[in-house]
């Protein structure tokens, strides 16, 4: 324990952030939710299409040789489940091509998310999140990940099912590209949130953002909520975290084993990633591994990374009302069921101090 | 002690602290063992303790360094780290 140095309270009581019922509300509503101790696993080295700054053929990963036993995941969960984790995120390569694995994991573990690209339908026996993920108009998703009529498929295969949540992930040259594509998912009455390219490790293609595509994002995301509200899974907040100029790990203290040594407490002590071989290694853990930590602005990193620093924003009323939408959104795209709000805080709040900004 | 907080009562009011917050059941305060590894046999996570250090803030008008959160795994260490701050306040 450190010495005791005399520290002036905080400037707000947290009963006084509380104190507005809207506030009040919002977080009883939330915090049923931290029961939530998520661990990702890559479910196969398979997949059906090719993306260039793909994170799952970035890495050793992909040499894993799959187990794809169903009795084997079935007893995997179990054995996750009887270590406390509550949450699966089902991700690399293409999950979609094992959907034997998927019904094992769900029906050992029923709150998860599966990472997809789209092409291929996962079976709705499968009852987890489904996100798509989306690169760009036709054009762009036909050069970047050589898949002919991509959004059309993804949108055929999805639409008016409620556990999909389409990833717009902004890269440095489809920012422009945003505004119809959403308008199409909108139309459809699709669900969107955003997601930011962050490079992985060595990688020196050219969709990493710069200060200028950054800001330019945001200006976007901002726009696309106000137009969208119904449609956009987003908050103010959530478009300053994801651009600003420092990344995540700068901001907030990446909370996942790859940077995060404690094991005492929370993600550096639960989260593990497992290869499509079913091991895994604490040194690489982390939702997205072999980002380039340094440039990783991932929405499903966000998720924990922001979420988990409850007490740096629990410092002012506008700080915890951001959070609060943070959260409300990462609930809303992340866990079946969950239907989010209105955001409480409109304008835009800097990261707390002692964030790094 | 010094600040004027018996040791047994601060224990005591941490536990009732901990049982509201989490929402706990079948346990009292007074049965609430005060050397009980909160994260290792009640199974807290970090957001519950974010929680709890709020209210303890509030409830003592101290500060608790965001760094001192793993060490706080029981009950008789968090009264004892409370009756440090608020002596080093006094």
């Amino acid at each position: 324990m450190s010495a005791a140095q005399p520290s002036s309270p905080p400037k707000y009581r947290f009963a006084d952030l509380l104190a507005e019922p809207a506030v009040r509300k919002r977080w009883e509503q939330v915090r049923t939710y931290f029961f939530l101790r998520e661990s990702t696993y890559d479910m196969t080295n398979r997949c059906n299409i090719r993306c260039d700054g793909c994170y799952y053929y970035a890495g050793d990963k992909q040499f894993a040789i799959d187990n794809a036993d169903p009795t084997v995941w079935r007893e995997l969960m179990r054995q996750e489940k009887a270590r406390g984790i509550t949450f699966v995120v089902l991700a690399g390569a293409e999950p979609a091509l094992v959907p034997g694995l998927l019904q094992a994991c769900y029906d050992e573990i029923p709150l998860g998310c599966i990472a997809t690209n789209g092409v291929k339908r996962i079976e709705a026996s499968v009852g987890y999140k489904i996100h798509v993920s989306v690169w760009g108009n036709d054009a762009t998703s036909l050069r970047v990940r050589k898949q002919k009529h991509m959004l059309e498929k993804q949108i055929d295969n999805y639409r008016g099912d409620s556990r999909a949540v389409f990833v717009y992930t902004f890269t440095r040259d489809n920012i422009d590209e945003a505004a119809p594509v959403i308008e199409q998912l909108s139309a459809n009455g699709c669900k969107v949130t955003f997601n930011m390219f962050s490079a992985p490790e060595a990688y020196d293609g050219l969709l990493r953002h710069t200060e200028e595509t950054l800001a330019r994002t945001r200006e976007t995301m901002l726009e696309l909520l106000e137009r969208y509200p119904r449609q956009v899974l987003f908050s103010p907040y959530s478009a300053v975290a994801h651009t600003h100029k420092l990344g995540l790990h700068a901001l907030y203290s990446c909370p996942y084993p790859r940077m995060n040594p404690s094991t005492d407490i929370g993600l550096g002590r639960s989260f593990r990633q497992y290869r499509s071989d079913l091991t895994w290694d604490r040194a690489a853990s982390c939702c997205v591994p072999d980002t380039d930590c340094v440039d990783c602005r991932h929405y499903a990193a966000g998720s924990a990374v922001v979420t988990s620093k409850l007490y740096r924003h629990a410092t002012a009323p506008d700080t915890f009302k951001a959070w609060l939408d943070y959260v409300d959104t990462y609930l809303a795209v992340w866990v079946t069921g969950y239907e989010k709000g209105e955001n409480l805080c409109r304008g835009l709040v800097d990261p707390p101090h002692g964030c790094g900004a | 002690m010094s600040a004027g907080i018996n040791e047994k009562d601060l224990q005591l009011r941490v536990a009732q602290i901990i049982i509201t917050e989490l929402k706990l059941q079948d346990i009292t305060a007074e049965t609430f063992d005060p050397d009980l590894d909160l994260v290792d046999e009640i199974g807290i996570d970090s957001m519950d303790l974010a929680t709890i250090v709020l209210v303890l803030q509030d409830e003592y008008s101290i500060k608790i360094d965001e760094d001192d959160y793993p060490k706080l795994r029981a009950i008789r260490l968090i009264a004892a780290y409370i009756q440090e701050r608020l002596q080093a306040k006094a």
